[in-house]
């Protein structure tokens, strides 16, 4: 599904990426772990199609399609969904319009009929209930005055209405205590399938006890240092990660 | 630049051709303001209030006072929203087009030269005892040819619960001078909302130099819904003047579209205790266009609060100028005033000049004020691309947003819907 071979990304004139390689496959869930600095946000903007960042080397393929020419929008269109770790105030923007705006988009892209207000409101409301989002956030300005777990609840509800083939979880479990960890895990967990991939991307292992993984990367100095199974991730709690840099190095 | 001489010239032209017969009363009123014009500086750079609004190609026209009620109007009157509406072209009432007759009958609405012929007390007693016609030109111009305009009374303790329409509108013709003398009177705590509308209606080219004093007596209380969507090849100058008594409640909101070099003054003065007043405002302005709100809130007695909030949305080479002052006196402790003004620029070519004022001289006060000017934030445009919204579009949306917080105000659902569809053709036009 997703195939990234030899990137290499540069932020401000400086080498973030270097030479990162994934294979992801249609229902399979991969963990990105690292400490701070190694690139993980990088990769997540990368593939979602921010600006600022330059692809210098490498390739990304997504569903047969070269991923890096594509436009945000283009990319949401095709399934690509980032829940970001520091979702945007939208002040003034109201939750439920910016929703709409948004299905009504990618179910354009899709080739897809527009829903009308009465099945929007339906499917909105049914995905709400997913994640624990109380109807008055609905209502309000999209995450204005949101706490932290709100803002990453309506992260998922909008992955959970948007319906995408890849979800990427930029540090989701950041500033979230443990109850809404779990409402926000049980929500992932519910959008799992056979033909749904997920990235998941998280300092912690923590995380990854609600969402359990099939496959665990270390990323470092912007490269993938060493993959695993779900036992990498508990080596890496128990451990920490100066052992996997200094083998790293060696 | 304006020089003296010119604006002299072309007032006193004006104040020829504008001479009209009327009662005895109201002649001394309307002398007294001639006389002002020849003491009055001019409007160029170097007056502070007129420093980034240019007037002189207004000045540079000969305009023509309408000093007689219009022929049959023969331009359309937009439907309404509300049962109440008054219509007026050239400022002159139009009872043709209008429907007050589910008022009640002990209110009175209509024109302001009818209740001048009825000899009503209360037009002759408060006319002028507002709005000070030597604050500038246009002004001392109004009054010194005073004619027609809104005259709505609404006794004590009466309330009005659906709203009064009002449309401006505009006959053919070029360079027609347009000056509608608005006065308002609630009486002790009587209510009424007004919804006015600024259309050109058949007419492009005037100047709409209107004069309000809106009194209200103890425990009234107002909501002013103003909507200016005047020709982009017209002049538009409204001044508020409002006198507020104790325990009132002015609730305006101007939200401002249209008119080359679009003017709106609000001049508003508490004079007794509990009083509040809540003044919000939207400008849309793009090429060739200026929009420009000045505010004077003055706190001369104490324990009255104010909130001034302002938002301006500049496209193209659009320009428009913000002044806010709120004064504090001496004695108005426990005054409470906020006012902001935040400003969005879709383009570099835009401009806007912005100037917040507060004067407080007294020592127990809530007070302070904000601005900014700004662009989009790319993370903003981002979030939504990857949402799937293209960036047209995403930039749509968050300019809808941005303006939403003034549009939510409007009281009057309708309205609201209309200036939310109205933004929306602006923006679906612009490019940026």
């Amino acid at each position: 599904m997703l195939s990234i071979k030899n990137l290499h990304v540069k932020v401000d004139g400086k080498e973030i990426l270097r030479g990162l390689n994934l294979e992801i496959g249609k229902g399979e869930v991969h963990a990105i772990m690292g400490p701070n600095g190694s690139g993980k946000s990088t990769l997540s903007y990368v593939l979602a199609g921010r600006d600022g960042y330059e692809v210098t080397e490498g390739e990304v393929i997504f569903e047969g399609r070269n991923l890096l020419e594509m436009a945000p929008e283009e990319r949401a269109w095709a399934g690509i969904f980032l829940a970001m770790q520091y979702p945007v105030e939208l002040p003034g923007v109201n939750n439920m319009t910016f929703l709409r705006e948004a299905l009504n988009a990618v179910r354009r892209g899709r080739g897809q009929d527009e829903l009308d207000a009465v099945a929007f409101m339906k499917l909105v409301r049914e995905k709400a209930e997913l994640v624990k989002l109380p109807d008055k956030l609905l209502k309000r300005s999209v995450n204005a005055g949101f706490s932290g777990g709100e803002k990453k609840r309506n992260e998922i509800l909008q992955m959970a209405l948007l319906e995408p083939k890849l979800g990427i979880l930029d540090e989701t479990d950041s500033g979230l205590d443990i109850d809404a960890l779990r409402v926000v895990a049980e929500g992932v967990n519910s959008l799992r399938g056979p033909e749904r991939a997920f990235l998941v991307i998280t300092h912690y292992q923590r995380l990854l006890d609600y969402i359990e993984p099939d496959h665990v990367h270390v990323l470092a100095h912007g490269r993938i240092i060493r993959s695993g199974d779900k036992a990498l991730a508990l080596e890496l709690e128990e451990k920490g990660y100066g052992w996997v840099l200094e083998e790293a190095a060696a | 630049m304006i020089t003296a001489e010119l604006q002299k010239g072309w007032a006193r032209s004006l104040l020829e051709a504008g001479k009209a017969p009327s009662a005895p009363w109201l002649e001394a009123l309307r002398r007294k303001a001639g006389d002002l014009i020849d003491t009055l500086p001019p409007l160029n750079r170097k007056q502070e209030a007129w420093r980034y609004t240019n007037m002189e190609p207004l000045l540079e026209r000969e305009l023509q006072p309408v000093v007689t009620p219009p022929p049959a109007y023969a331009g359309e009157v937009p439907e309404g929203i509300a049962p109440h509406r008054l219509v007026f072209v050239d400022g002159w009432f139009v009872p043709g087009l209008s429907d007050t007759a589910r008022l009640p009958e002990t209110v009175t609405c209509g024109g302001l030269s009818d209740a001048v012929a009825d000899d009503d007390e209360r037009v002759k007693n408060r006319l002028g005892s507002v709005a000070d016609p030597g604050a500038h030109l246009f002004t001392a111009l109004n009054t010194a040819l005073v004619n027609d305009g809104l005259y709505l009374h609404v006794p004590a303790g009466v309330k009005l619960e659906a709203p009064i329409e009002i449309f401006w509108l505009n006959s053919e013709g070029r360079n027609r001078l347009v000056q509608p003398r608005n006065l308002v009177i609630l009486e002790p705590g009587a209510e009424a909302t007004l919804v006015e509308h600024h259309l050109p209606g058949a007419g492009a080219h005037y100047f709409h130099n209107a004069l309000y004093e809106l009194i209200l007596d103890p425990e009234a209380r107002l909501a002013h819904f103003r909507v200016q969507d005047e020709s982009p090849t017209a002049w538009h100058l409204s001044r508020l003047a409002i006198e507020q008594s104790g325990d009132s409640r002015y609730h305006g909101i101007t939200l401002a579209f249209g008119a080359r070099v679009g003017r709106t003054e609000y001049d508003g003065r508490f004079v007794a205790e509990g009083a509040r007043c809540d003044l919000r405002g939207l400008y849309v302005v793009g090429d060739g266009q200026l929009q420009d709100f000045h505010l004077d809130v003055r706190h001369a007695v104490p324990g009255c609060a104010s909130r001034e909030q302002f938002k301006g949305l500049l496209h193209g080479k659009g320009r428009a100028v913000f002044d806010g002052r709120i004064l504090v006196a001496k004695d108005a402790q426990k005054s409470d005033a906020e006012l902001t003004n935040d400003n969005l620029l879709l383009t570099r070519d835009a401009e806007v000049d912005t100037k917040p004022q507060l004067e407080i001289y007294a020592d127990d006060v809530k007070a302070s004020h904000g601005t900014t000017v700004g662009q989009l934030e790319p993370e903003q445009i981002f979030y939504l691309r990857a949402r799937g919204i293209d960036r047209h579009r995403a930039v749509r949306l968050l300019c809808e947003g941005f303006a939403a917080e003034i549009i939510e105000h409007v009281a009057v659902e309708p309205l609201r819907e209309q200036a939310l569809a109205r933004l929306r053709r602006v923006l679906a036009e612009i490019e940026e």
